[in-house]
């Protein structure tokens, strides 16, 4: 099954809330089915640390040897990371997309309780339900 | 959704965990573990794909000693006469009128009245079909679809693993040889689609499951139609329906090596000899990025900002682990030429090339 500890989104990103007051921010990933769909993943384009960015927004890339899929932007706010261990090691997004395979942290314009409060994300059960309880 | 057809094989990639998908009707396997794991065992041990799906067909028969060689001959594309009983040759199926490529496909010649044919799954039946309507009383065309199974053994270890299933391993690249596996009958090719030393293997269709089960348990990585298409991309082969089509000729795919022009008669030769005299309106090239983008088919090739061409077949490549890809440019460009790809609004820098991307090694 999906984990509980993040959210998800129907274009297959999940989101963790980490750190409190002015320090929180928002982890972004793609989901294990997102990275099963997509086959070996080989390039991951993601945007620079300060890049504003705005829900719904693509704000990156994700090629496989088949294809390549926008990664968007769950909620709007700043770019405050990014996970410069994917220009050299794509593959972490397959082998592990919610640990070491997360993709970049954004500080939520919205503050960090309301955007992981947003009717936009779904819990672990609901995410199962978009994608078919099909997770293998 | 029509119903796909499937290998017989089908339930045996369900059970190893298969992706499966579409292929000209087929329900066949994309890939079993991953593309990147399959590739690279082909390209430094070996692995097997099942390509079942692949259309067979047989022209048999003579006429008046106009033998199904001849009959051959005059229609499709290489010069079967530069090969003899027990060897293979790659050809073309052209549009008579138009020189456009019908389908792409090994021709064996078993016998000056026997020519066995492979072509592409989604073609099969039109290659069939045309060679049927223009045969004379004598010379007979079936179609063999369903009655051999292909299993492709590829990569450097891939004569080991023949020769421990006690089949021939030693005829030269395109050629082939009857042999028995187990009492049952087995056609022994040396060809491939992979740039790799290889074998393929047409057991018939009901005796497919135990020879790919004999494969896997000597330890060959199950291997589906992703690597295939990365393995066959990095040396450069086309892939009719991308790099070849009605609306490609051999000329611009530059595989006039495979057109016996010296022959007085085959379906398109006037239209190609013109084109061929007056020069094609594109060539095919490879492209090589140069940053982090990868080509992917129908993506627009630009020079100063004007588009000169369209990539017809990308992909990442494995083993350079760069973008590559194949496409139809304007006759001005050259090799070594740096263009630019539209990659999704966005622009990669690209050198054309001459593939293969990585040496051959299928002798």
């Amino acid at each position: 099954m999906y984990p509980d500890d993040v959210k998800y989104t129907a274009e297959h990103e999940w989101v963790r809330a980490s750190g409190t007051g002015d320090d929180a921010v928002l982890r972004i990933g793609i989901t294990s089915y997102a990275q099963e769909a997509l086959g070996d993943i080989v390039f991951v384009t993601l945007p620079a640390v300060g890049t504003e960015v705005e829900a719904g927004q693509s704000l990156g890339e994700v090629e496989s040897t088949k294809s390549v899929s926008d990664v968007y932007a769950p909620l709007s706010g700043t770019v405050t990371a990014r996970n410069e261990e994917l220009d050299g090691a794509p593959e972490l997004v397959n082998t592990d997309p919610y640990g070491d395979g997360w993709m970049i942290e954004i500080r939520p314009s919205a503050g960090i309780d309301a955007a992981m409060s947003s009717s936009t994300l779904l819990d672990a059960s609901a995410y199962a339900v978009l994608t078919g309880g099909a997770e293998s | 959704m029509t119903d796909l057809q499937k290998s017989p094989l089908h339930d045996r990639h369900v059970a190893l965990g298969a992706k499966m998908a579409d292929f000209g009707g087929w329900d066949m396997p994309i890939q079993y573990a991953g593309v990147l794991q399959e590739h690279t065992a082909v390209r430094e041990a070996v692995g097997v794909f099942d390509v079942s799906h692949l259309g067979k067909g047989v022209v048999r028969g003579a006429s008046s000693g106009y033998t199904a060689v001849d009959f051959v001959n005059d229609r499709l594309t290489n010069d079967l006469r530069r090969i003899g009983p027990g060897q293979a040759q790659y050809t073309l199926c052209c549009d008579d009128a138009t020189g456009g490529v019908v389908d792409d496909l090994i021709q064996y010649v078993r016998s000056e009245d026997e020519v066995f044919l492979i072509p592409n799954a989604a073609n099969s039946s039109q290659v069939v079909s045309r060679l049927a309507a223009d045969a004379p009383a004598g010379i007979e065309v079936e179609d063999l679809h369903t009655s051999l199974a292909v299993l492709a053994v590829q990569g450097p270890q891939s004569a080991k693993v023949v020769e421990q299933l006690g089949l021939p391993t030693s005829h030269d690249y395109m050629s082939f040889t009857n042999a028995s596996w187990q009492d049952k009958p087995v056609i022994v090719c040396r060809t491939g689609y992979t740039g790799e030393l290889g074998f393929e293997l047409l057991p018939r269709w009901d005796d497919a499951g135990e020879l790919w089960d004999a494969v896997l348990a000597l330890g060959v990585t199950p291997c589906g139609l992703g690597a295939r298409d990365t393995l066959r991309t990095e040396m450069g082969y086309p892939l009719h329906g991308q790099d070849l089509s009605l609306d490609i000729t051999p000329v611009q795919a530059r595989a006039g090596w495979a057109v016996g022009w010296k022959k007085e008669r085959f379906w398109g030769r006037d239209a190609l000899v013109a084109e061929k005299e007056r020069g094609p309106r594109r060539l095919l090239w490879g492209l090589e990025a140069l940053d982090r983008g990868i080509p992917r088919a129908h993506m627009t090739v630009l020079r100063d900002g004007a588009a000169i061409g369209e990539v017809t077949s990308g992909t990442f490549s494995p083993t350079r682990k760069v973008g590559i890809g194949l496409a139809l440019l304007d006759p001005s460009v050259s090799e070594g030429d740096e263009l630019v790809v539209d990659v999704r609004g966005r622009t990669t820098q690209v050198r054309v090339v001459k593939p293969p991307f990585v040496p051959s090694h299928v002798r």
